[in-house]
């Protein structure tokens, strides 16, 4: 009888589908990568049992969280897994930069968390449901639910560090450097999981979708923008996110979720790599790419594009010349595809041009496959619902490539010759944009502690 | 807030007019005080080449004693006047972004003009300075070009009496020590970074670090008050120096005894010779291989006395592989060896290489496509994460495979022909007059340059050979092996004295210091050879676990070897080895002295014949070169160990790297100079470095050693003033004696 209750209250409580399994399978992987990790890594720190302690219950917490399907369990475990995630961050509270950026961080997760707790509290008011799974499947979009959606939109972009609510994210690299991987593989992907649960009605409200597109846009531009001009590896990788999930909001905003779920855990993974390994940002050297490109090696790159763009539609499920949002994919698949032939054909372009053809080509098939595996194990969800073609699209498709074009084109500062007036206010303004909070620096030596 | 605005207003009309301020101030010129308050400020080399060096080198002038509590004063505050917190956060802000060497794609503009013009324009933009009130932006704008008048302004206007104005600088400075120990290396000691794209000097620095202080610290003047006040609190000695001295007296006299003790054994001809570096760390395998077989081994500088610089003809990079006290005589080129086919293999294969790197880049720092790039290489990188996480060993291996099938490592000549035939002479009688290695040579004669192998490892450089500039000794071990197996070096030195059998081989090897693993750099495999190769591979075990027992408590006596090299491949360990800790002693003598002794790893070890020395040039160079170097790494570690927020660097876990160059703690702060938490300390709470100084024996006779300090000033200021303790054992009647303070002997026992 009892075995008969907890059963049915594990019914009501939690639903385990696809999407939980996905984001399950990550953060487990990712917990232990990072678990093992900092085994090593962590020896000898007094906060070392401690820190083990708190990582697994985090992990534990988000699993609970993504298979969650009652409201309340979802917001318990959310607030649960962010002061977790807070706590870790800090690690020695004798380093107030350190602390200081926890207290941000809170702020910030706090103000999520009223959004989310706000909306959720909404979509129970509005609809007498506290299942999600029987949330989403309302069919119709009252203005009250709409919303409710809306606030979740807020607490989903505090969580993501999606503009303007980026300032924590730039600021948390006081963290240890494990805790950063998990934070940036595990946690701030907690905003896409959450688009992605209630993507059902979200595809309901086409204003939403557009919403999602424009922040998305604005947020991986800038995003990408601060990244290159940083000159610390850490913060670097920090605006990288901050663009990524800029990229997977402007996935969601296209209707294309199992994409952006596709975004979220390759990005994690690539990342939590990256931080965990920053260690040798000294020893990368960079490699001088000969930019602007002949406008011979351009053409030639433009038509590689189109290759790995074709390969990569083919291999991923979608239409090439599709006149749907799935285009906005297709155009970064063409750009990066030229952008991977530059290199191949920067001596003798018609020479190389064959090889850099085939190269490029199977780029597009790893890129595709890569994005439909996901797809592929997500499918039954049906989430994948292309939207119509918008100006707010298309003028994001043409920004996506002004931006690339002006990476290669644009001159750099030369000795001797000036610079534009413009151009020198634009540096001082972004480089002041991403900056940390002033609190969270260490500007006296003796300020940092590491006991 | 309001007296700033009135005092800007008043200086932009005089700039305006032009008056000529230097009258008004002291007749010193700028650049004197410029130069003079960086005197307090000790280098701080770069990430690829950390050197160590004395924090407190700008108080070597005073006793010991009277530099920590100066120290103390100037480096260790808890606090700083509050208003420098935000002087501080814009000088990192804008030091960050000029001083980037390979970090960011899109760099702050207009760098090549140097520092101060670079700053000068793109500062009136700077929201978060003039905080948009127009009278300050006004004043920004209107900056004088040259930085010296910047500076003379800002004295002039603040009305710091003169015999202020170098403290006042000073102040300015060592509230942002790191940094400005950078700016101390770039001007003052950047070697081949001389000429650097984008330059920098002591004054333009200044000059901004005053004009952001002028904005938003209108009373800093109050900084000579606070710090007057912060003196008078730190006039007594620490309490520190008693533990010091403690460690000190329980090392020193037993150590002296014992090594006086030592019977000198007759000179004759062993199965091999092998030269070391005289790092501490050659000490216990010099040990471990002498108890395998009839091998004599000997201490010398690991650049073998050869100062180059080495290009590699397939990268075409460039570095300096001599001590950062000298400058390098002679460029040598590396090639691979050692047809014109393989070569062309390598460089194939290098290109390759390089064209795999740069499609990854491309596409990584880039607009758009980072977003593709993720997701194609996330379940690559995933993947490759797990691996290196979980299964260490495995993940090496298959790196190496993979890495070896796209460039095979190749072995490396090195081409003498730079070298004029003159210098090669000398250099090769240099040497071995120092290491008093003139007679009764071996068949096999092995010169052993020494590196470390550690993954993700910031502070890489720091494990590898100060004596070669922070580098791998290999190519100086090559280079002087090479010298002494031509003809025509061989009959010179025979001219000279030194007579070297026509049996005698000279080959390079390099000490693996992470692994013990000794490479031979030789193709021909003669039956002394593979006999050595055998020992060494013994010698590698035994002290693989004798190393083992210092870094983790239990250590399975069958797998020494396979453990190092785990940790030297191992990208989460912060422990890799225990590089130079512990270092205490610096012995100047025959190895017969040290042969039957465990020394612990804690000495370095200088071979010397005082009988081959009677101008004493031998023992001056050991004395001013290697010893001084030892005295950086010693004090590093000492005080690295003492504060390592202060002097060190700070925990691994939360450390970033910036510009590629150094380290800063989190999200930005000043730069870490020193030795990182881990290298000194087994755990957050217990040091693994005992802090103590060094202490120099040398087995001669004291007058021979008195005219070489009354020579010198460097010694007798590091003697006199205590930084390190000289000691002396008397050959023939085997007396010790310490050098006092007046540079005096007296009986040590």
């Amino acid at each position: 009888m009892k075995i008969h209750m907890a059963l049915f209250l594990l019914d009501k409580l939690v639903y385990v589908d696809r999407l939980s399994l996905t984001m399950i399978t990550l953060v487990v992987f990712i917990g232990l990568c990072v678990g093992s990790f900092a085994y090593r890594y962590l020896k000898g720190d007094t906060q070392y049992w401690p820190f083990f302690i708190r990582l697994a219950v985090l992990i534990g917490s988000v699993m609970i969280m993504v298979s969650a399907d009652h409201l309340l369990l979802l917001l318990v475990t959310w607030c649960l897994s962010n002061g977790l995630l807070v706590r870790l961050m800090i690690h020695k509270s004798g380093w107030k930069a350190a602390k200081a950026s926890g207290l941000l961080a809170t702020k910030n997760f706090v103000w999520g968390a009223i959004c989310v707790a706000s909306a959720l509290i909404v979509f129970y008011e509005a609809t007498g449901e506290t299942s999600i799974q029987a949330l989403v499947q309302q069919n119709t979009l009252s203005p009250i639910l709409l919303i409710a959606l809306g606030l979740l939109l807020i607490g989903v972009m505090t969580q993501s560090a999606i503009w303007p609510f980026h300032r924590w994210l730039l600021s948390s690299l006081n963290s240890p450097t494990p805790v950063s991987a998990i934070m940036h593989a595990g946690l701030i992907n907690g905003g896409g999981f959450l688009l992605v649960r209630f993507a059902p009605l979200y595809l309901q409200s086409p204003a939403l979708l557009t919403i999602l597109v424009v922040i998305g846009f604005c947020t991986a531009l800038l995003g990408t923008l601060w990244k290159l001009m940083q000159s610390d590896v850490k913060r670097m990788l920090a605006c990288s996110t901050m663009g990524q999930m800029g990229f997977m909001f402007v996935q969601c905003g296209l209707g294309l979720f199992p994409a952006a779920v596709a975004h979220l855990v390759w990005h994690g993974m690539f990342k939590a790599y990256l931080f965990l390994s920053s260690g040798s940002a000294a020893k990368e050297k960079r490699v001088d790419q000969g930019y602007p490109p002949s406008p011979v090696a351009l053409f030639c790159a433009l038509v590689c594009g189109l290759t790995g763009s074709f390969s990569f539609a083919v291999s991923s499920g979608k239409t090439w010349a599709s006149g749907d949002s799935t285009l906005v994919l297709i155009v970064v698949a063409f750009l990066t595809g030229s952008q991977f032939a530059l290199p191949l054909l920067r001596s003798k372009p018609m020479r190389t041009l064959p090889l850099a053809l085939i190269g490029t080509g199977l780029f597009g098939v790893v890129y595709g496959g890569s994005v439909q595996l996901i797809a592929w194990f997500m499918a039954p969800m049906g989430l994948l619902q292309p939207q119509p073609l918008n100006g707010f699209h298309i003028a994001g498709i043409l920004a996506l490539t002004l931006a690339w074009l002006s990476r290669l084109f644009l001159p750099t500062s030369q000795k001797g010759a000036s610079t534009p007036a413009w151009m020198l206010k634009g540096y001082v303004t972004a480089l002041n944009a991403s900056q940390p909070h002033p609190d969270t620096v260490t500007t006296h030596r003796n300020h940092y502690h590491y006991q | 807030m309001d007296r700033a605005i009135v005092d800007i207003t008043v200086l932009t009309e005089e700039t305006s007019l032009n008056l000529p301020l230097a009258q008004n101030l002291s007749t010193v010129p700028v650049s004197d005080l410029v130069a003079q308050s960086f005197k307090t400020i000790a280098p701080f080399w770069p990430l690829k080449n950390l050197i160590a060096v004395n924090p407190l080198q700008g108080f070597e002038d005073v006793p010991f004693e009277e530099a920590l509590p100066l120290g103390r004063a100037y480096f260790q505050q808890a606090t700083l006047p509050e208003p420098m917190e935000a002087i501080n956060r814009q000088t990192i802000k804008w030091l960050q972004a000029f001083f980037d060497d390979g970090q960011a794609t899109l760099p702050m503009p207009m760098r090549q003009d140097g520092f101060y013009t670079a700053w000068r324009q793109l500062v009136i933009h700077d929201a978060s300075l003039h905080e948009n009130d127009e009278q300050k932006r006004e004043w920004l704008t209107t900056l004088p070009q040259n930085p010296v008048q910047a500076i003379e302004q800002y004295l002039f206007r603040t009305g710091i009496a003169p015999a202020e104005q170098v403290s006042f600088l000073t102040l300015l400075l060592t509230t942002l020590p790191g940094w400005a120990s950078y700016i101390r290396y770039r001007t003052d000691w950047a070697g081949l970074d001389a000429n650097h794209p984008y330059p920098v000097n002591q004054i333009e620095y200044l000059a901004v670090r005053l004009i952001i202080t002028r904005l938003l610290w209108p009373d800093a003047k109050a900084l000579l008050s606070w710090h007057q006040a912060v003196l008078e609190q730190n006039r007594s000695v620490p309490d520190v120096l008693e533990k010091i001295q403690q460690a000190e007296d329980s090392y020193r006299l037993p150590l002296l005894e014992q090594l006086a003790a030592q019977p000198l054994t007759e000179a004759r001809t062993p199965d091999a010779q092998l030269v070391f570096c005289i790092d501490v760390r050659s000490e216990p395998f010099r040990r471990a291989l002498e108890a395998t077989g009839d091998y004599q081994t000997l201490g010398f500088a690991g650049f073998f006395g050869v100062p180059v610089q080495v290009t590699d003809t397939v990268t075409g990079e460039t570095h300096a592989s001599c001590p950062v006290l000298l400058t390098p005589q002679h460029t040598v080129y590396e090639s691979p060896c050692c047809s014109p086919a393989e070569g062309e293999h390598d460089r194939r294969a290098y290109g390759r290489q390089t064209k795999l790197k740069q499609l990854y880049q491309s596409l990584k720092y880039s607009f758009t496509t980072p977003f593709a790039l993720v997701e194609s290489l996330g379940l690559a990188s995933g993947t490759w994460m797990g691996l290196r996480s979980l299964a260490p060993g495995l993940a090496s291996w298959l790196k190496h495979s993979v890495s070896q099938s796209i460039r095979k490592p190749m072995a490396v000549t090195t081409s003498l022909d730079t070298l004029p035939l003159a210098d090669q002479c000398a250099y090769a009688e240099g040497a071995l007059r120092l290491m008093g290695l003139t007679h009764h040579l071996a068949p096999l004669v092995v010169f052993c340059g020494h590196g470390s192998t550690t993954q993700n490892n910031a502070y890489a450089t720091a494990l590898d050979c100060g004596a070669c500039g922070g580098r791998h000794g290999a190519p100086n071990a090559r280079i002087l092996a090479g010298l002494l197996n031509t003809t025509e070096v061989r009959t010179h030195l025979r001219q000279k004295g030194i007579s070297i059998p026509d049996t005698t081989r000279f080959i390079a090897a390099e000490h693996n210091t992470t692994t013990d693993d000794v490479t031979l750099f030789d193709d021909n495999a003669s039956d002394v050879c593979k006999k050595l190769t055998n020992d060494l591979a013994k010698a590698r075990q035994a002290n693989s676990m004798e190393r083992l027992k210092q870094m983790q408590k239990s250590a399975d006596s069958s797998v020494g070897a396979p453990q190092t090299l785990l940790r030297s491949q191992d990208w989460a360990q912060v422990r890799p080895e225990w590089g130079l800790a512990r270092n205490a002693a610096f012995i100047v003598g025959p190895r017969d002295l040290t042969a039957a002794l465990n020394l612990q790893g804690r000495t370095f070890l200088h071979s010397y014949d005082y009988t081959q020395d009677s101008t004493a040039s031998s023992l001056t160079t050991i004395l001013t070169a290697p010893m001084v170097v030892a005295e950086w790494i010693n004090t590093q570690y000492l005080f690295s160990t003492l504060d390592n927020v202060a002097f060190g660097g700070g925990s691994k876990i939360t450390q970033n790297i910036t510009g590629k160059i150094g380290i800063i703690q989190g999200n930005a702060s000043d730069l870490m100079t020193g030795l990182p938490l881990q290298s000194v300390y087994a755990s957050d709470e217990l040091a693994y470095h005992q802090p103590q100084r060094l202490m120099t024996v040398v087995y001669a006779p004291r007058p021979l050693i008195d005219t070489v300090i009354q020579a010198q000033p460097v010694l007798q200021k590091l003697f006199g003033n205590a930084w390190v303790q000289l000691a002396c054992i008397e050959p023939e009647e085997r007396q010790t004696y310490l050098l006092t303070r007046d540079l005096t002997w007296q009986k040590a026992i």
